[in-house]
């Protein structure tokens, strides 16, 4: 750590703690300062539809929200704490299963919020264990749960009833792939029934199924490698008979986008946060899309998965740590804060208070007049939780190669494939591999 | 008689070479022409059914987005900025260097050679990890141009190429300044440095343009929009989820342009420049 | 090359004295400064190059002896360079990088001689046209052509897969396809490279004289003889320079195909150990293993060059 970047985090660490012992929380007006905000594509823009209420209640304080894109955030997230701390924002966006790296790895480069304000602590409370289990470090909360992505399939309405297809009537994976070739053969060769949403990654899809079969990289305590269990190669397989009847559009965010755009996908199996990307990018396809929860491996079977969900945190290296978490006690704990992003992105909210507000019920014109975030909010208490630890970037890497090698079919079975990548993600990180 | 059948056998071979080297021309063309059209359109026509061949007239939209999310404008000033320091310094340190090799004799002479030429196929890889730890981490320099410029300011091979060039110089004229009481600096500077600009041109314009391209240095240490360098700002737009490929080529037709230009006035010197290492 | 005109200098008065005698002849304090010249000429150099790249070669082998991912960093010597030995997305990026030299540089280096002969026949026209259309990818920056080629070969939307289909033959998923990327990143790489290398070997034509070929011409040679026996081995050294400059480029190649396939590609299809270092040294911020890998790719690329040369100097005459 560079001797300067040091010694100003831990004045402003005294100070914040000096402040916070003091007396009774600073008034709204008092708190003051410039503040910027690291986020990502519809996530930033939730962000930005706070801002002007957040002034309302706090009118000295200016909040810049960058939208850098997801991957930089990361990257330089990373880079900013390994270079001990510097040009890092003031409050910083990080997915869930990607933060335990931050908080292992680099324990002074991140704020436990309780020390900025002691007061904190109950606000913290307020939000479901299984969402503040990743970001806390023993004694530390390093930062407060924003959204979760639980999994649905969008799909285009006129597609499925031009072909006969009822989504009602989809209720395993089996039944999802019959009605993709259904509709491929009824909307010719140039649409694809669902994409297999691969940037630099191609593992999402797996990651959605193995988690909805209870299964992820690793287990609960983060200590064994589990991504050959039963679980995982079912949900294996069943990618691999969705790629084989030829029904995946092979494309990545831009590319899946752009094909809803020019009416070249008929769905998409994405966390609800998709919802505010595709209302966003296609408004001209108002009324033409809905949603439907998760096929079950088999029928009566869990229906519901998480992939995504957010947090934010205040780096150590901040010079408004007050100000900040003023922010992000705003945008992420008044059940208002939180239904004014669902409204604008679609981000599903964490906070229990807000799960009960009357918006939840309101039937949403872009989807139909469907009540989606009915649909989706329901299966949230069916989401089996999954730890990411701080090797889940590599384990992701080293798992993509392999699973796209068996996707492209090279004669090795789910079981062989998962058992090779468990080794090897155990090799990387010396953590063993459960029985 | 026979000049006369040599004379069209030349001829016709000559239609044969020149126009069979037509369509490689084309296709080794066509990147960079599709390059500037892409940058005058909207994104959706990039991406229709037909390949847009000509030009449209979104350039200056394009423009205005790539500088209002990358900061472009910015990141054009500090990559002709430093890469004109860059060169300009390099330039100072590897002639003083080969001037030092050529024109004197002195103790460690061998072996300060000898480490340069060892150094010549140490991969840049090598080098990378330990001079981010150094210059992000323990001198805390992220985002200044001192982090940028300075790391990569060594070229042995300029050295040696400047060495050879001072080789070739005649000791009177250096002995005369002496013997008239100069000083070596002045020698240097007044009377050997003019005596090879040609080299240094080339060397300077091989060192610009090393500066201008260079991706991986600032990707690591120039993070903050505001200290980007023009490649990696293009690059950040890469990387967004929403790839604005009209801005994105405009990007890259401004940072290809100005060297394209200067290339074709100075085409000699880029010329010497490169085959500089290969013939000695 | 690099000239020093003698012309138009005056000449200067000159005692005819030799190079090495001392002309400093008017006290102590004069000498001692002469003696000390030359290295203040080399110290702004030498410094810099001590801290940014002796210091760094040292550190990094004392990085790969390291456990980087414990905090702090703890001395073990071979968890690196054994995890090297079993580490298969190592090895996957060793194969893809091989593959590129194995294919990329060949054929580069073909297509520059070609065009180096073509260029600098007396039979072409157009020639300053030609030049630039071939020379100026040099210039493009790293960053801005990868750009353009992800552009260019996007499987939805790209003009090579327009042409493709123009052409009837089947489109590529030039970005996504495991075994496509490689060739996405080749070509790109090619176009870049090719003129370059081709001004390096047109350079070396122009210095073999004229009057061999006429030799020959008289002696009843064909082109193709004339090419074979005479050019190719004449321009031997050169290409052996231009091969092993472009097997060292290879071995650490990270911009094009980072930027080219989004780095690396889905399932590392195009993943190099350029961009494996990377990841392993920016992105999981494991620094002692990413220094191993460095080494290894200096190791490769030492030992690639060494034996470029022992195999081509062994065929010379």
């Amino acid at each position: 750590m560079s001797g300067f970047g040091r010694i100003a985090g831990i004045l402003i660490g005294t100070v914040a703690l000096g402040l916070a012992a003091a007396g009774p929380a600073l008034a709204q007006s008092d708190v003051k300062g410039e503040i910027t905000v690291w986020s990502w594509n519809v996530a930033a823009t939730a962000l930005k539809s706070v801002v002007p209420d957040f002034n309302k209640a706090y009118p000295n304080v200016k909040v810049t929200v960058e939208d850098l894109g997801n991957q930089p955030v990361y990257d330089r997230g990373l880079a900013g704490c390994s270079a001990g701390g510097v040009n890092m924002p003031d409050v910083y966006s990080v997915e869930n299963h990607e933060s335990s790296v931050f908080w292992a790895r680099f324990p002074d480069c991140f704020l436990d919020l309780k020390s900025v304000d002691a007061k904190e602590a109950d606000l913290l409370a307020k939000f479901p264990k299984f969402k503040l289990t990743e970001l806390t470090v023993g004694d530390k909360i390093y930062a407060m749960p924003w959204d979760s992505g639980p999994a649905v399939v969008f799909y285009r309405r006129d597609m499925y009833e031009a072909a006969g297809v009822d989504p009602a009537k989809i209720v395993t994976w089996d039944d999802f792939i019959a009605a993709g070739k259904a509709v491929q053969a009824k909307a010719g060769p140039d649409v694809k029934f669902v994409s297999n949403n691969t940037d630099s990654i191609s593992t999402t899809w797996f990651r959605i199924l193995a988690n909805q079969a209870g299964c992820a990289y690793f287990d609960e305590t983060g200590e064994n490698v589990t991504v050959n269990q039963p679980g995982c190669v079912q949900a294996l397989e069943t990618v691999k008979k969705i790629s084989d009847a030829d029904l995946f559009l092979s494309a990545g965010w831009d590319g899946s986008l752009q094909a809803i755009k020019a009416n070249r996908l008929a769905s998409s199996v994405y966390g609800a946060w998709y919802e505010g990307s595709v209302r966003g990018n296609a408004p001209e396809l108002s009324g033409k899309w809905g949603v439907f929860q998760l096929p079950a491996f088999a029928a009566g079977g869990n229906r519901a998965a998480n992939i995504g969900g957010s947090s934010l945190a205040i780096p150590a290296s901040s010079k408004n740590p007050q100000a900040a978490l003023a922010f992000i006690n705003f945008a992420l704990g008044r059940p208002d804060s939180q239904i004014t992003q669902l409204k604008a992105s679609g981000l599903v909210p964490t906070l229990p208070e807000a799960i009960n507000d009357p918006y939840i019920q309101q039937p949403q014109p872009y989807w139909g007049g469907q009540k989606v975030w009915e649909v989706v909010l329901a299966t949230l208490s069916q989401i089996k939780p999954a730890r990411g630890t701080q090797y889940f970037a590599e384990a992701d890497g080293i798992a993509d190669g392999i699973l796209l090698a068996y996707m492209k079919g090279n004669g090795k079975s789910a079981k062989e494939t998962l058992d090779e990548a468990a080794e090897q993600i155990s090799a990387a990180t010396g953590l063993p591999v459960a029985e | 008689m026979m000049l006369r059948t040599i004379g069209s056998r030349r001829r016709w071979g000559s239609w044969l070479l020149t126009g069979g080297l037509a369509p490689v021309a084309l296709l080794w063309l066509a990147p960079l022409y599709l390059m500037g059209v892409f940058a005058t359109l909207p994104d959706y026509a990039i991406f229709s059914p037909d390949l847009p061949l000509t030009p449209g007239g979104n350039f200056l939209e394009n423009l205005a987005f790539l500088d209002g999310t990358a900061n472009f404008g910015r990141a054009m000033l500090n990559s002709i900025g430093i890469a004109t320091v860059s060169a300009a310094l390099s330039l100072l340190l590897t002639s003083m260097a080969g001037y030092a090799f050529a024109r004197f004799k002195f103790i460690g002479k061998q072996v300060a050679f000898s480490l340069l030429v060892a150094t010549l196929t140490v991969p840049y890889a090598v080098l990378i990890v330990p001079q981010y730890v150094l210059v992000a981490r323990d001198l805390a320099l992220s985002n200044t141009w001192i982090a940028v410029i300075v790391p990569p300011l060594c070229h042995s091979i300029g050295v040696l190429f400047m060495r050879q060039t001072f080789l070739s110089l005649p000791q009177e004229l250096l002995d005369a300044a002496r013997i008239d009481g100069a000083r070596e600096g002045r020698i240097f500077f007044s009377i050997a440095l003019p005596l090879v600009r040609p080299s240094m041109a080339a060397l300077a314009i091989i060192l610009f343009l090393a500066s201008w391209n260079n991706y991986l240095w600032p990707l690591l240490v120039a993070t903050e929009s505001g200290a980007r360098t023009a490649p990696v700002a293009l690059g950040s737009l890469i990387g967004l989820n929403v790839v604005p490929w009209g801005a994105l080529m405009v990007g890259a037709t401004l940072l290809t342009l100005p060297m394209i230009v200067v290339f074709i006035f100075l085409q000699r010197y880029f010329v010497a420049g490169i085959t500089a290492g290969a013939v000695k | 090359m690099g000239t020093a005109t003698r012309a138009g200098i005056q000449a200067p008065r000159t005692r005819g004295a030799s190079a090495a005698v001392p002309l400093d002849i008017r006290g102590g304090w004069r000498r001692r400064r002469h003696a000390l010249a030359p290295y203040w000429f080399l110290l702004p150099y030498f410094l810099v190059f001590a801290v940014f790249w002796c210091w760094p070669i040292i550190d990094s082998a004392l990085l790969s002896l390291q456990n980087t991912r414990v905090n702090p960093w703890d001395w073990n010597i071979a968890i690196n360079w054994r995890r090297l030995l079993i580490d298969r997305a190592f090895h996957a990026a060793l194969g893809n990088t091989l593959t590129i030299m194995a294919i990329q540089v060949p054929v580069m280096l073909t297509l520059a001689t070609l065009l180096a002969v073509a260029l600098n026949s007396p039979l072409l026209k157009l020639r300053p046209i030609y030049r630039f259309a071939f020379f100026a990818p040099v210039v493009v920056s790293d960053a801005a052509y990868s750009a353009v080629f992800r552009v260019l070969f996007n499987g939805q939307f790209g003009a090579v897969n327009h042409a493709f289909a123009a052409l009837g033959l089947p489109t590529v998923e030039w970005l996504q396809d495991p075994n496509a990327m490689l060739s996405t990143v080749m070509v790109a790489m090619t176009w870049r490279w090719t003129g370059y290398n081709a001004i390096i070997l047109l350079a070396g034509l122009q210095s073999i004289p004229r009057d061999l070929y006429e030799a020959a011409a008289i002696d009843g040679a064909t082109p193709f003889d004339r090419f074979f026996r005479i050019t190719l081995p004449l321009l031997k050294p050169i290409l052996v320079f231009c091969l092993v400059l472009s097997v060292i480029g290879t071995t650490q190649l990270f911009t094009e195909p980072w930027l080219i396939t989004d780095r690396g590609g889905p399932g590392g299809g195009a993943e190099t150990l350029g961009t494996y270092l990377y990841k392993q040294g920016f992105v999981s911020m494991n620094f002692g293993y990413a220094a191993a890998i460095a080494y290894t790719i200096a190791g490769m690329a030492a030992v690639l060059a060494a034996l470029n040369l022992v195999f081509t100097r062994g065929k010379q005459a």
